[in-house]
């Protein structure tokens, strides 16, 4: 029986895994990447100790730190299906099959790209809808494209497509843009850019691949149709928490509720870390501390018992 | 992988970060390969989207079995290496 089974591998499972090793914690860590979110970005810049690494490096990094640790099983890759209670502790059985016995968890399973959710969106997934600009952007050359979404994450959208298509709109639900204002000029200033404020994406259409996008104009509650090539998905994300929902409490945004003192969550035993909780800033210097807050509690509590 | 008999090309974006990833999967296993910055290259870029019905990189295609994205455990079945 494992004392700790980690799920998640960013930056807070990865700072757990050492310090769990180090405390010669009997441990496990399951996860399907290193690196968390941060694995796609072009360049952290803000990771303390690090000037500027991409978000590969930042990977190999974390998941080099790991592996140097002594006494640690690392599950990879697999995921994390379900957690059951038991008597002495918890079941952890993976996608692949593995069942982990041990006496607590540490979930540090960070979050997910939020979808739409409208019809059309899955059947052209990667037919025209992508969620990754960094990625795909230059496939949409000389294109017609749509970003959906005015926060950060939308506005980079817009400026990575700038590169290549030939116009972009970018649907906003609010009447106003989130985003950085310095980005927000820089996108206002370029005439490809057509921005549609109160507009709520509501069904993509295509045939082999996306034709148009229909969206539902909120201030007069019309129907609208654009015709295009490409549309990327920007509008948040969701916390990975589906496998221990039924044993810890959940708060209104999908987050793990946890003390914020000890990181233990609701149900005895389990404790959270990063962006899966209800922290107020998801940040991976603040996931690695909160992990590492975490391993310490619950080296406390083992000893304890 | 001994000596390689199968055919793999990669189809690319400078800024795709699993690109990067199977790049440096195939090198660490000694897969030859070529690549094609469909950024660039526009017959490249209706070629990747002919062949895998879909606009995300990376494709991977190896002896004309398609791959879409990077899934380390196809790859290693397809390639043979253990």
């Amino acid at each position: 029986m494992y004392d700790t089974v980690i799920i998640g591998g960013g930056p807070g499972g990865i700072a757990a895994g050492v310090y769990a090793a180090r405390k010669k914690l009997k441990s496990a860590l399951i996860t399907d990447n290193f690196g968390g979110q941060s694995l796609v970005s072009a360049d952290i810049q803000n990771w303390i100790g690090t000037k500027s690494v991409s978000g590969l490096e930042f990977a190999q990094m974390l998941e080099e730190h790991l592996r140097a640790q002594e006494g640690i099983d690392i599950i990879y890759p697999d995921l994390v299906e379900k957690v059951e209670k038991i008597s002495e502790g918890f079941n952890v059985i993976t996608k692949k099959g593995e069942k982990l016995e041990t006496k607590t968890i540490l979930a540090t399973t960070g979050s997910r790209r939020k979808k739409l959710g409208i019809p059309g969106e899955k059947e052209f997934d990667g037919k025209g809808v992508a969620y990754c600009s960094t990625c795909d952007a230059p496939i949409f050359k000389n294109k017609i494209v749509a970003v959906v979404g005015g926060g950060n994450a939308g506005l980079e959208a817009v400026l990575d497509l700038l590169s290549y298509a030939a116009k972009v709109y970018l649907l906003e639900f609010s009447d106003q843009l989130k985003g950085d204002p310095l980005t927000q000029e820089k996108i206002k200033s370029d005439p490809r850019v057509q921005i549609i404020f109160k507009a709520k994406a509501s069904e993509i259409i295509g045939d082999k691949f996306v034709t148009s996008l229909k969206y539902e104009d909120l201030e007069t509650k019309q129907l609208k149709e654009i015709k295009l090539d490409g549309i990327f998905v920007e509008i948040g994300s969701v916390p990975n928490v589906e496998f221990v929902k039924d044993l810890v409490s959940i708060n209104q945004f999908g987050e793990i509720a946890i003390d914020h003192k000890t990181q233990a969550a609701s149900q005895k035993g389990i404790w959270a870390a990063g962006d899966a909780t209800d922290i107020l800033y998801k940040q991976n210097n603040i996931s690695a501390g909160d992990a590492i807050k975490a391993i310490l509690n619950i080296y406390d509590y083992l000893n304890k018992k | 992988m001994e000596q390689q008999n199968k055919i793999v090309k990669i189809y690319t974006t400078p800024t795709c970060v699993y690109c990067k990833m199977a790049k440096e999967f195939f090198k660490k296993n000694n897969v030859q390969y070529e690549e094609f910055n469909v950024a660039e290259d526009e017959k490249a870029r209706d070629a990747m989207v002919e062949k895998s019905h879909q606009m995300g990189v990376p494709v991977i295609d190896i002896d004309g079995e398609i791959f879409v994205g990077f899934d380390q455990q196809a790859l290693k079945k397809a390639l043979e290496i253990k």
